[in-house]
Parts: structure tokens; C-alpha cells; sequence
């Protein structure tokens, strides 16, 4: 099985474009998932951390980090978000890996991500730090 | 319009929410993350957790919608939040998502208000913790 991009990757590495672009059917599954209608009522924007759930999905894949054997933790997050964003309304998110080291036998890894509008516009930018055990690197 | 006043000290208003299965299921939709640790209980016995886990960005979720009931027009607009995710939530678990403002600054884009906020388990410990920092009114 190849290595996982998390163990050759070098700082600076980009991932994406990624279509982040929230539809409708997502909109209402994560109402529902953090509170239905026990929740602020959004109207037609979005809450900006599925978002930023999106991308990470599809940086977590692009690291290798469903690969077997690994045992990854999400430890840690930054959001910051400058305006609403609409259902539907297209954005796409580019990461960059900000550091990736090993301590103490763990991998630790910390991917930036700018997001931006139709416009090219950044609309937000997020920070996540993975912590990666179970691997040989 | 009319704007609350804010104070050091004020506790922002959290609440409670169970996360059960569902709820996991219907965030793994949302985001596209359907990693089986979170979904699989054969699968994530396997794992260093021994059961399923609720997805990290779930638990933050749960802060930014306390924060999005809190500060309605600006927190979707400005908004930034750091967090660390210090320990997992189990699907049928109660967290409470919290905050308490710890500053509120003049600054050149104006009043800035600063909240250490969180979620934690129903055994009182820290899911998720961190600052967020919003523009005010």
C-alpha cells in the first residue's frame, strides 16, 4: 500500500481547489445534526463550520488519513469567517500544509485553508492540527 | 434595533443537547465525513476509542451555535474561534455548550468582545475548549 500523502508531504504542499459548495439536502442535514429545530435560524446562509467540515473531509482524505492502520485525532481548530454565505452559493476552499513534524513517536500536522467566493474573494480561513499515532514514519 | 449590553463576566447562554446516533448520522451527510469511527461500532471497536465516536467538528458545531444565538448579526461576519479538542464525545451522550466573556476592547474596527467558550461531557470534563473573539454591534 502506498505511504500516506501525511508522510512525505513537505510544508508548503497545497491541496485542492475543493468545491465546498453547501447544498440545500447538506444545509438541512446539518440542522438537524446539531440541533433541528432547537437551532438559530439561519435562512438562507449557512453556518460557516460546515464549511470548514467539508473541506476537511477532503483534506483528510487527500492526506491518506482513512488509510489503514492509522489512528488519527482531530486536535485542534481555527475559524474565521469575514461574511454570511448563502445555500448553494459556490465556494471553494485551497489548503496548505503549515507544519508537519514527529514528536515523540506521534505526527503532528497542521493544514491552512483559505476560502473563497465566485469572485475569487476570501470569505474565511480556517487552521487544523492532526495528530497521527499507529504510524511507521 | 436593540443591543444588549455586555459585560466581563457575563456567561453567554449555552444550553444542552444529546447527541445521540442520529444525530452523528445526519452531521456525516452534512459534512461527506463518514469515516466509520463514527458510524461503524464494529469497525470503531477496533479502534483506540472502543466505540463510536461523535465527530470533533459536531462538538464545535454545538459552541458556534451558541455563538450564532449569542451574536446573531456578527458572528457569521468577523466571528474567529480556536479551539482544542480534548477528549471525545460518545454518541448518546448530553453535552453543554458554554461561554463566559472574558474581555471586550476598543479596537480601529471597533468593540471586540472575547469569550473562553466550550462543550463539555456529561462527567463535567472539556470536549472542546478554546476562545472566540466577535465584533460587537
Amino acid at each position: 500500500m502506498a505511504e500516506p500523502l501525511i508522510s512525505t508531504a513537505v510544508i508548503g504542499h497545497e491541496f485542492g481547489p475543493y468545491d465546498v459548495t453547501i447544498v440545500g439536502e447538506r444545509a438541512t442535514a446539518y440542522s438537524a445534526a446539531v440541533g433541528g429545530d432547537e437551532s438559530p435560524d439561519y435562512g438562507d446562509t449557512l453556518a460557516p463550520i460546515i464549511i470548514v467540515a467539508a473541506a476537511l473531509t477532503e483534506l483528510i482524505d487527500d492526506l491518506g488519513l482513512y488509510s489503514g492502520g492509522l489512528q488519527t485525532v482531530h486536535a485542534g481548530q481555527e475559524v474565521s469567517w469575514g461574511r454570511a454565505v448563502y445555500i448553494g452559493e459556490k465556494v471553494e476552499a485551497r489548503g496548505k500544509l503549515a507544519a508537519n513534524s514527529i514528536r515523540r513517536g506521534n505526527h503532528f500536522a497542521t493544514v491552512t485553508v483559505s476560502y473563497t467566493d465566485g469572485n475569487g474573494a476570501e470569505i474565511g480561513t480556517s487552521s487544523t492540527t492532526i495528530i497521527v499515532t499507529g504510524e511507521q514514519s | 434595533m436593540i443591543t444588549r449590553s455586555r459585560s466581563v463576566g457575563d456567561a453567554l447562554a449555552g444550553f444542552e443537547r444529546l447527541i445521540a446516533q442520529d444525530r452523528v448520522n445526519d452531521y456525516a451527510s452534512a459534512s461527506g465525513d463518514h469515516n466509520p469511527i463514527h458510524l461503524d461500532e464494529a469497525y470503531a471497536a477496533t479502534t483506540q476509542f472502543g466505540t463510536r465516536i461523535v465527530h470533533g467538528m459536531l462538538s464545535l458545531a454545538l459552541v458556534t451555535e451558541m455563538l450564532a444565538a449569542e451574536f446573531p448579526n456578527t458572528w457569521h461576519s468577523g466571528g474567529k474561534i480556536k479551539v482544542r479538542f480534548n477528549a471525545p464525545v460518545i454518541p448518546g451522550e448530553t453535552v453543554t455548550a458554554y461561554g463566559e466573556i472574558t474581555s471586550i476592547d476598543e479596537t480601529d474596527h471597533g468593540r471586540i468582545v472575547t469569550c473562553n467558550v466550550g462543550c463539555k461531557k456529561p462527567d463535567g470534563t472539556d470536549a472542546v475548549s478554546g476562545r472566540a473573539t466577535i465584533p460587537l454591534e
